[in-house]
């Protein structure tokens, strides 16, 4: 070939390509045809409404973009939850736009479920209903809901009152019945109080997990960092009794392992010891006079020193707080662990304080447990014929298999599932009639006395579906033969029905209400006595093999009660403690594991009298060695198989293992109650663990001052770090200097950030395979450093996210200048430009770029959710944080619309946002006064890896230990 | 020889190939609307230059968001439900409103994709809508023909027709510095502003 052949070819080529490259399709814009005056496209609408994925009833601002909600924020206003939202909060959005969800009512046709309209659906529930009423046999109806405190509980309460059906039954599997009883027992009212965590000096929690779930996670993780972190110099302590070094023990300055079950001696023995020494009310020395401290200490596995020293801390404490919850005070002894504990309370003088009856929780009006027993008895007896089950309600997962719902439900004619996606329970169901999302609904939700949040529709139903409300009211006046503004029945819809019943209580203030989120007024403390028998002391009562192990069944700070489970976000956000994702584990102490010859990942048979589980073991050092412990909650959705996980097994939760058994005084179910033994099965499903060692090996990533010296440098005010010496002249910062700082002392590890940011930017989801090969996406992550014996270590939470490096090691590895310094001190990633070397990525020494090993998909209609204003990112691209630059962008245009600089806190980063304890503050570091600068020269900041003098925009403030023991 | 000459040919191929790839990526930018294709034939000229009516007046939300926006068939249909009712065009549009249908507009102006620009900066910063759009009060039909395209360029290089803004990195890049060099603008200049 010659040159002028080459050119020939060349010339040729090029002119098709051009030719070819013109002929695009047309696309079409849109117009819209009445446009709606409050909505721009391209502008967010903000929506107040109040998060229903648990019973705390937090509240949520919806950002609702071009008719489709984008991002959960919580509430500034909401006095439960003043902004911030926990993890689950912000996975909500993925079942508003879950895949599975249900595209319409479906109606069983031989062995499966076919689509129906909703007429032909309703009327099978209509004629059924009718016929039984018209039988005279109403008590054969039952509805089951979750807890809805307000309009829609008091409809449905009207609702079975109107068909003559059974009274309505609240579901609730974590209710506190034991603290209801205790209250009753102890104080003579019947309720759970409001603990006021914030007032208080010392804290012994008898294990309440609230930071993972007990009543009000995002409340009391608040109140909780108000108390402990540290600040001027003060600081509370925080102490915590459970046999499993939970997240909530983690966080506290002194772990204290008991014996399964011991939680209540424990709390006599302590209170025994408090008034020995003079530091209580006299007034209770007789309760606990038959009190044997040496035995409670042989017994319980705390040594009496600790016992001693426990109730010096509490009785000096002005004031101090006791709470129990989570395993402790769900065992067969539940009620005397409360009442034991109630005491404390009376007795150190804390009751009128820091617990306060009043704004009482809306979890003292679960239906008592009993109650569900007798309906399942009931339905066993073949007397129930219609059985109606709200969405959220899941008996057949979430309950202990020894109530033998599923078993029950079998026998029930017709079974009516108003859930929105297929669980355990709709495999059950006969009919399914949808219910809407509660991003998509109207009601009101009381979570305490005093507080009720409004919800509204945030956006239009992403599916065809209907609310249970507008669904009672329809089935309900069609078995009566009333008409509609007639009869005991008569609103149109449920939405006319809340808006009747909140117009005495808004007075025309409607709109102002629903701005707001809701109405809330302080609620006066409620006196009470304190009056108290003599007490014994006595451990759980434990059914199974009496060598076996206690099994520790927790509810999960990622899946609540399985709840959340079908949420891919959750599965792929690692348990902080392990750092495991989407698998279940059973955790199994270190001698037990070394006795059968299990490593980690090894699948091991869970038996116990009611059923048996098989699960790969989690070897762990601090467990009590007479304890195993599984998450409850854990399952996949449909849409998890195989497009994340390769095979669903049967069952991973250890609702399958527990019994019937209840505490005798409550009536609630014992979620301890049973004793399970372990065997090897020789196969190995080995975990996704996202950190391989907690171990910083001297590294020096979370650093930790002592008390005593925080507070010495607090006075005297010296900053603790400076900046690297560098041969090179410094960045100048024209503008503005965005830097963040991250409170290593605030953090608890509950990986609401993690969520957040992966909602806000786009972060998908790789699987159970991609993210064992250390493949995950998400831009920030929570390390847990463990220091000390291993038995018995300190763990530190250190958030890691990109550090915005002045002298940053991946951009001149670049080559392309995707990765550069931005004159605002970012690292900027410009996708457009990334070839995908992962030089970058290589060359971070703090490992925080995220790299697109694949294209992964948003399956619809999760594509829906994906924010529009940040780049969906490709196969081969490299992402990482970028200090949520939409955001910044968003306020530096509102403050030039203002005609002003950016002032401090006008922009949050989505990790500070949703943060319960404040520990992340974004701001500019060219201000002097802001908030970040502060922090940047506290006597307790630092940079991690500070000698690598890559002079990150990221400042760290250090942990603050307690000098204990 | 001839084994030779096949390399030599496999190489032309293969040169071929990747011509063709990086020539086609390079025109395949935003689709142009030809004069005929709109359901509707709107001539911005009487609009702007006979009734005087202000861009934003339809592009309402320009000054608001990062989209300008189309007007709605109601907005449109607000003047011309009397003015000039019985024009055909016009009861093409009053039978778009009266079915309830949004108009088909074809788009003629499009940016490449990654790229994020927000229209309320610039209305912010008084950049008049034709420094991008072209001499829209001009036009009969809209068609400013952005984008480097063969037909253009030959068209630029013979002299027949101004050259339309080509809605380029390079052409945003240009302006931005030029405002920032003029006056006490600060237009950004950093890559992510527009791609994050």
């Amino acid at each position: 070939m010659n040159r002028r052949d080459f050119f020939k070819i060349v010339g040729a080529t090029g002119a098709a390509a051009a030719t070819a490259g013109c002929q695009g399709a047309g696309e079409h814009i849109l117009p819209l045809v009445v446009p709606n005056e409050q909505l721009v496209p391209g502008v967010a609408s903000w929506f107040a409404t109040v998060c229903r994925e648990c019973p705390a009833g937090c509240g949520v601002l919806a950002r609702n973009r071009d008719g489709r909600v984008v991002k959960l924020e919580g509430n500034p206003d909401h006095p439960v939850n003043a902004g911030a939202l926990c993890i689950r909060g912000q996975a909500a959005l993925q079942g508003l736009y879950h895949p599975d969800r249900f595209a319409g009512p479906l109606v069983r046709a031989g062995g499966g479920l076919t689509p129906a309209t909703w007429e032909n659906a309703q009327k099978l529930v209509v004629e059924r209903l009718a016929a039984l009423r018209g039988a005279g046999k109403g008590r054969a109806v039952a509805l089951v809901t979750q807890l809805e405190q307000g309009s829609l509980g008091v409809l449905a309460d009207r609702w079975t009152q109107a068909l003559g059906a059974r009274p309505h039954v609240t579901l609730e599997p974590f209710a506190y019945e034991a603290i209801r009883a205790a209250s009753r027992i102890t104080f003579g009212r019947d309720a759970i109080p409001y603990y006021a965590l914030e007032e208080a000096q010392v804290v012994v929690s008898f294990g309440a997990d609230f930071v993972e779930t007990w009543l009000s996670t995002v409340g009391y993780t608040r109140a909780f960092a108000r108390m402990h972190a540290f600040r001027d110099g003060r600081a509370g302590t925080f102490i915590h009794v459970e046999p499993r070094q939970s997240l909530t023990a983690s966080n506290a300055d002194e772990w204290v392992r008991n014996a399964p079950g011991t939680e209540g001696m424990v709390a006599l023995a302590v209170l025994r010891l408090m008034l020995e020494e003079g530091l209580g009310d006299r007034r209770f020395a007789d309760a606990v006079a038959r009190v044997d401290v040496k035995q409670v200490a042989e017994r319980s596995g705390v040594a009496e020193a600790t016992l001693r020293h426990l109730a010096r801390a509490f009785g000096h404490a002005r004031p101090g707080l006791a709470i129990g919850g989570g395993v402790a005070v769900s065992g067969t002894n539940a009620t005397e662990t409360q009442v034991a504990i109630n005491l404390l309370n009376a007795a150190a003088g804390n009751v009128g304080r820091t617990v306060r009856f009043g704004p009482d929780s809306a979890y003292g009006r679960v239906t008592p447990y009993a109650e569900v027993a007798q309906l399942v008895q009931a339905m066993q007896r073949g007397e129930i014929e219609v059985l109606l089950l709200g969405q959220g309600v899941n008996p057949v997962h979430a309950l202990p298999a020894g109530l033998g719902f599923a078993e029950a439900a079998r026998r029930v004619g017709l079974v009516v599932s108003l859930a929105t996606q297929p669980d355990e329970t709709t495999a059950l169901a006969h009919v399914i009639l949808p219910d809407t999302h509660w991003l998509e609904a109207w009601g009101d939700y009381a979570p305490r006395e005093g507080v009720t949040g409004l919800l509204q529709p945030t956006m239009s139903p992403v599916r065809d579906a209907r609310p249970l409300g507008d669904v009672l009211l329809a089935v309900g006046r069609a078995v009566l033969g009333s008409e509609e503004g007639k009869g005991p029945l008569p609103w149109a819809s449920f939405e006319q029905y809340l808006k009747a019943a909140w117009e005495p209580v808004v007075r025309g203030q409607w709109a102002a209400a629903l701005r707001q989120g809701g109405v809330w007024r302080d609620v006066a403390p409620a006196a009470v006595q304190a009056t108290a028998g003599p007490l014994a002391a006595g451990a759980a009562a434990l059914e199974g093999d009496a060598g076996g192990f206690a099994l520790l069944a927790y509810p999960s700070l990622r899946f609540y009660d399985g709840r959340g489970a079908s949420r891919a976000w959750l599965q792929e956000a690692p348990d902080t403690m392990t750092q495991a994702v989407w698998d279940a584990w059973v955790e199994v102490p270190a001698e037990a594991a070394a006795r059968l010859g299990v490593a980690t990942g090894d699948v091991v048979r869970v038996s116990s009298p009611h059923g048996a589980l098989e699960l790969p073991a989690y070897v762990s050092a601090t467990l009590h060695p007479q304890a195993v412990a599984i998450p409850l909650g854990h399952r996949y959705a449909p849409y998890h198989v195989p497009r994340y996980v390769a095979a669903a097994p049967t069952a991973m939760s250890p609702a399958a293992l527990l019994g019937p058994a209840t505490d005798a005084a409550s009536g609630g179910a014992a979620w301890l109650g049973v004793r399970v033994t372990l065997a090897r099965t020789g196969a190995r499903r080995p975990l996704a663990i996202l950190q391989a060692t907690h171990d910083q090996d001297h590294r020096e990533l979370a650093q930790h001052v002592d008390l005593r010296a925080a507070r010495e440098q607090a006075l005297r005010g010296r900053a603790g770090r400076h900046e690297t010496i560098s041969m090179y002249a410094d960045q100048v910062y024209p503008g503005y200097h965005w830097g963040l700082a991250i409170d290593v002392d605030a953090c608890v590890g509950c990986q609401a950030c993690v969520v957040a940011c992966q909602a806000e930017n786009n972060v998908a989801v790789t699987g159970k395979a991609s993210a064992a090969y250390g493949r995950q996406l998400h831009w920030i992550r929570i390390e847990r450093w463990a220091e000390g014996p291993a038995a018995h270590p300190t763990n530190t939470f250190l958030p890691m996210l990109c550090q915005h490096c002045e002298v940053a090691p991946c951009e001149p590895v670049c080559p392309v200048f995707a990765a550069y310094r931005t004159e605002e001190g970012l690292n900027g990633q410009v996708y457009n430009r990334c070839v995908g070397t992962r030089y970058c990525g290589n060359n971070c020494p703090y490992h925080v770029r995220r790299f697109n090993w694949f294209q992964y998909e948003f399956p619809a209609p999760l594509e829906v959710q994906l924010n529009p204003d940040v780049t969906v990112r490709q196969l081969g691209i490299m992402e990482k944080c970028t200090m949520c630059i939409q955001r910044i962008i968003a306020g530096k245009d509102h403050a030039r619309d203002a005609k002003r600089t950016v002032r401090d806190g006008d922009i949050l980063t989505a990790c500070q946002q949703t943060c319960p304890t404040r520990a992340i503050t974004f701001g500019n570091l060219t201000d002097d006064t802001s908030a970040v600068t502060g922090l940047r020269h506290s006597p307790r900041a630092y940079t991690v890896l500070e000698e690598l003098g890559t002079r990150p925009g990221v400042t760290y403030l250090k942990k603050v230990v307690r000098e204990h023991a | 020889m001839g084994a030779k000459a096949g390399v030599g040919a496999l190489g032309v191929v293969l040169l071929a190939v990747l011509i063709f790839v990086a020539v086609s990526s390079w025109s395949r930018q935003p689709a142009v609307a030809r004069p005929s294709v709109q359901p509707i034939d709107f001539p911005h000229v009487v609009h702007v230059q006979t009734y005087k009516i202000d861009c934003q007046y339809c592009h309402s939300d320009a000054r608001r968001s990062e989209y300008a926006g189309l007007p709605s068939v109601e907005r449109c249909m607000g003047c011309h439900k009397i003015t000039g009712a019985q024009l055909p065009e016009i009861k093409k549009l009053a039978e778009y409103f009266a079915r309830k249908e949004p108009i088909p507009w074809v788009r003629v102006n499009k940016l490449p994709e990654f790229t994020y620009f927000p229209h309320k900066a610039h209305v912010r910063a008084s950049v008049k809508c034709q420094t991008c759009h072209g001499e829209v009060e001009k036009m009969t039909t809209f068609a400013a023909a952005p984008g480097p395209r063969l037909a253009n360029d030959l068209l630029n290089l013979a002299g027949f027709r101004p050259a339309p803004p080509p809605l380029t990195m390079g052409w945003c890049v240009d302006c931005h510095r030029e405002q920032n060099a003029r006056e006490d603008k600060k237009a950004p200049l950093d890559c992510v502003a527009c791609h994050h």
